[in-house]
């Protein structure tokens, strides 16, 4: 096993004790980063990363010397950032990104931006202006990794580095981990600052990032987490010591299986997987509970995502107009050049979702469009808090099965795409901490589990997540660590 | 047939703060253009709003002097629309709940006391500043961002006085509470008039025209009077008002088409996620009250009852400078309605001259207070005193050294002593006497000549004339 294949914990292990340093952790990163034949990378930061490696100086932060790379939406000071959008081509941000500031405080060091849906936008892998995002499970490149996270999770399951940033709406973070492997992580609205992360949808926005172990997750939090003056949605709570947490007791902890979720499924093995789970969680002292949510309401998730999704980024995204920053493109009135920039900026799927926000924000749509959407997710949400005062966390695979392929169409009105592949947008309905991670593997491809709490219930997040790596066995996973797991 | 105008008006005022409505770049508007600016007024991406406390301090202020119900719990809202002095997209206002909401201001006018409904007071943000040149338009970052608040009238105004009265009141009231220099002129404050016409006793309004650009309070009443006339006309003649955005051209006393309104811009107002709603504590709104200073009417009326007339009360709180001014140089000693005249006739003409502000005047109040006292207590007249307060202004020196270098002598007021100079001026001038009694009034004057003459100008002429005529009678 290769020194990047560790934990985090470990690899700080072996810096302490003498067995690597924090210049042979940056070489073999950018070794493996340059192999990448994902399409992971908008940008490999050689020269910046190396600049950083001689800036550590004593520095003994938490992630002292760690490498790491960020999504091509988090701020970083002039360095070329554009959310794989042309609209921002050649725009350098002056100011860094809480994200980006706290974790070279804590000694991390920056060595590239990956690839995405543009401007975080889909779930595909498909829409940024370079191109399509792989799968590393598929040599084929047949299969996509997912999005709008797409290549910090293509680069995480090459295992380029221990973690990677992303940023989670509807679920661009996990379920692009559950299709590539990883422990996907989404915290609790407010509990990450959002300083710096290009919007997509600010009531949905969250921080989110990827690690292969979940310990990883919870050290990374302690790290992330906070107030941030900057950001006044960002939550007062003090940050929790949340590797504490990580005792593998599970004793008396409640499960909440949801089975409408689960009969919208195909994927016998993934369901079978998930009963093997339960079982062993069982053995540990868990219960497990089975509840219905509703399945009028689980319908209407995408539906009702997608309104005020596309509605808030029609309004985040006026600030691209081409005047400020980004190409700029001549015209006789602002008129004309704020349209000729936007026409050549933006991808076709963008435009789309621009037009479909800016409908249901009209006035004479507003009430049955955007405010009927808002009301509705106010109903989720209800239910949602029903079911987890039902138990600790719901129990839900984190996406319909294995990675699917860029061809399959698929039913867009099925019960499986409709509710399967989009229920993870709870989590950002109701602003819940929630996770994915690795559960079974079905023809070499992995499968996901994902756990949903209330708010600021990581601590307690962190510690069933850990107890079903250690069941399933699929810790530290990669396309180059490969294991079948127990389950 | 008779009309009535149904007016109503929107202002925006530029309140005064340390840092702008949501980011931190300076709130200042004398500065190089572009140099006020952060990441947030460029609307860079990822950047995020934080509410300046300040600013909803300002608000505050005057949704409480405007008899507003404040709300205890903030909600913002984004404006969303293309333009270039937009930089966001959108602007981020106050659209589902305004801050001070249904209040009132009551209005002394020539139809008697008038009290006029205020629908909303809202905070929002200011865009750019655009400077349009022939072939391109500049754009000044500074001012986006720059805290504003607008408040709207119901339509209860009826005439150009009412509407100049009532912007005026608010500018005294936004200036006096310290919120805003309140400067029409600098655009410091801006005022947008909706004005339509209808019969007497209809119940409904007609077709309304909105008047922009007004920087004057004269401007405001003159563009309404035109345009009362201008609508009344075309009604006259059967014509339709049409719904259109007009300016006040000054030199030619008329309104003058800018743009015809085709359908209202949909601005699709929706709630800002980036910025949770704001619970306000009593302690908060209190604090902000308590700390107003006192506003202008309150002055007004201590003033008066100080023995100040309104007209001279008014021209000191012209200005709040010149209003602290005088505050400052009310010692015990000088009796205000003296200090109010040195102030407004002296210091005003020196001011004048000097082409200074009151800021820059070479003398603290206090001790402008103590010149005014020091007039009566040494038994000098109004006009001798006036010299000292020209000679401390000119040579920095204080009034006992500016007496006696301008070798300015008491004059006795000691009746006893008059009277007997009185007696002897009238034994030795008979002649005089006689034509005074005759009814030649002239005859006094020659008399009280004779008396400074004798006196060597050392007895108060006032006194003397008094008593000359009670001799004489």
């Amino acid at each position: 096993m290769d020194i990047l294949d560790l934990s985090i914990r470990e690899m700080r292990q072996a810096l302490e004790e003498g067995r690597t340093t924090p210049k042979e952790l940056l070489e073999k990163a950018l070794e493996r980063a340059k192999k990448d034949d994902c399409n992971a990378f908008e940008s490999i930061l050689e020269k910046e990363a190396y600049e950083a490696l001689e800036g550590l100086g004593k520095n003994s932060g938490p992630l002292y010397g760690i490498p790491y790379l960020t999504k091509d939406n988090f701020s970083v000071k002039g360095i070329e950032t554009v959310a794989s959008s042309n609209i921002l081509k050649g725009y350098r941000p002056l100011y860094d990104a809480t994200v980006t500031r706290k974790l070279k405080e804590a000694g991390a060091i920056l060595i590239g931006q990956t690839t995405m849906d543009e401007l975080a936008m889909g779930g595909t892998g498909m829409s940024g202006h370079l191109g399509y995002t792989y799968n590393p499970y598929d040599p084929s490149h047949k299969r996509m990794v997912g999005g709008s996270s797409s290549g910090s999770a293509a680069a995480m399951a090459e295992a380029v580095v221990p973690f990677a940033t992303g940023s989670d709406t509807g679920d661009s973070v996990r379920r692009p981990a559950s299709l590539a492997g990883l422990v996907g992580v989404k915290p609790t609205w407010g509990r990450i600052s959002r300083y710096g992360l290009f919007p997509f949808a600010p009531s949905l926005d969250h921080v989110g990032y990827f690690t292969r172990y979940v310990e990883d997750a919870a050290l990374l939090l302690g790290v992330l987490a906070g107030h941030d003056p900057h950001d006044m949605t960002s939550s007062h709570r003090p940050i929790e010591d949340y590797a504490a947490y990580l005792d593998g007791n599970i004793k008396g902890k409640t499960f909440v299986r949801i089975l409408d979720i689960e009969e919208s499924l195909s994927d016998k093995r993934l369901l079978e997987a998930l009963d093997r789970l339960s079982e062993e969680l069982i053995k540990r002292g868990a219960v497990i509970k089975k509840e219905r949510f509703g399945k009028d309401l689980l319908e209407s998730l995408y539906a009702t995502y997608i309104v005020i999704s596309c509605a808030e980024a029609t309004s985040n995204d006026a600030n691209l107009d081409g005047i400020k920053f980004g190409p700029y493109y001549e015209g006789k009135t602002y008129d004309e050049a704020m349209r000729k920039a936007r026409t050549a900026g933006f991808g076709e799927l963008i435009k789309r979702r621009f037009v479909i926000g800016s409908f249901a924000l009209m006035k004479e749509n507003q009430d049955v469009l955007f405010l009927r959407a808002q009301r509705n997710r106010a109903k989720v949400v209800a239910r949602l808090n029903e079911l987890l005062a039902l138990g600790d966390a719901l129990l839900i695979p984190a996406a319909s099965g294995v990675a699917p392929e860029f061809e399959a169409g698929g039913d867009k009105l099925s019960d499986e795409y409709l509710i399967a592949d989009n229920h993870l947008v709870l989590g950002n309905f109701g602003g819940l901490p929630s996770i994915s991670l690795p559960l079974a593997f079905e023809n070499g491809l992995p499968l996901g589990v994902s756990l949903t709490l209330a708010p600021f219930k990581e601590g307690e997040m962190f510690r069933l997540a850990s107890v079903i790596e250690d069941i399933t066995g699929l810790r530290g996973l990669s396309v180059l660590n490969r294991k079948e797991g127990n389950l | 047939m008779n009309f009535e105008a149904v007016i109503g008006l929107e202002i925006h005022v530029e309140t005064k703060t340390k840092t702008k409505m949501f980011s931190s770049a300076p709130n200042v508007s004398l500065k190089e253009p572009n140099t006020a600016v952060t990441y947030l007024d460029m609307a860079f991406p990822g950047t995020l709003p934080t509410v300046n406390k300040e600013a909803v301090k300002n608000a505050i202020k005057v949704s409480h002097a405007l008899h507003m119900e404040i709300d205890r719990e903030l909600h913002f809202d984004r404006k969303n629309y293309f333009y270039s002095d937009l930089p966001k997209g959108y602007q981020i206002t106050q659209q589902r709940r305004p801050i001070g909401s249904h209040g009132y201001l009551d209005l002394r006018t020539s139809r008697g006391l008038r009290r006029i409904g205020i629908e909303r007071l809202h905070m929002e943000e200011d865009t750019c500043k655009q400077l349009h040149l022939s072939d391109y338009t500049l754009l000044d970052y500074n001012r986006a961002g720059v805290p504003l608040v607008e408040i709207v009238s119901y339509p209860e105004l009826r005439t150009g006085e009412e509407a100049r009265l009532y912007v005026e009141a608010i500018r005294n009231i936004v200036v006096y509470s310290g919120v805003s220099d309140g400067k029409m002129e600098e655009g410091s404050l801006r005022c947008d008039v909706n004005i339509s016409l209808r019969p007497y006793g209809q119940e409904d309004f007609g077709t309304k025209v909105e008047i922009k650009n007004l920087n004057s309070l004269k401007n405001i009443e003159e563009a309404i009077e035109y345009e009362k006339k201008r609508q009344a006309s075309l009604l006259l003649l059967g014509q339709e008002i049409a719904q259109e955005t007009r300016r006040y051209d000054e030199s030619r006393g008329e309104t003058v088409l800018m743009r015809v309104k085709t359908d209202a811009v949909d601005y699709k107002y929706y709630p800002e996620a980036n910025i949770p709603p704001i619970r306000l504590s009593e302690d908060f709104v209190k604090k902000a009250i308590e700390e107003t200073p006192e506003l202008y009417d309150a002055k007004l009326d201590r003033y008066v009852k100080m023995g100040i007339g309104e007209k001279e009360a008014r021209i000191i709180l012209l200005d709040p400078l010149f209003a602290s001014y005088f505050e400052g140089a009310l010692i015990k000693e000088a009796t205000p309605k003296e200090v109010a005249s040195f102030l407004i006739v002296e210091i005003n003409s020196y001011l004048n001259k000097k082409n200074l502000t009151i800021g820059q005047l070479p003398l603290k109040p206090e001790a402008f207070g103590h010149i005014v006292a020091y007039g009566p207590k040494h038994g000098l007249t109004h006009q001798q005193t006036a010299k000292i307060l020209e000679e401390c202004l000119n040579s920095g020196i204080s009034p006992e050294e500016a007496q006696a270098k301008l070798k300015i002598v008491a004059l006795s007021s000691d009746e006893g002593e008059v009277k007997a100079l009185v007696e002897e001026i009238l034994r030795e001038n008979p002649e005089s006497v006689e034509a005074y009694r005759n009814g030649k009034d002239r005859a006094l004057g020659f008399l009280v000549g004779q008396a400074m003459k004798k006196s060597h100008g050392k007895v108060n002429p006032a006194l003397v004339s008094k008593l000359l005529q009670e001799g004489m009678k």
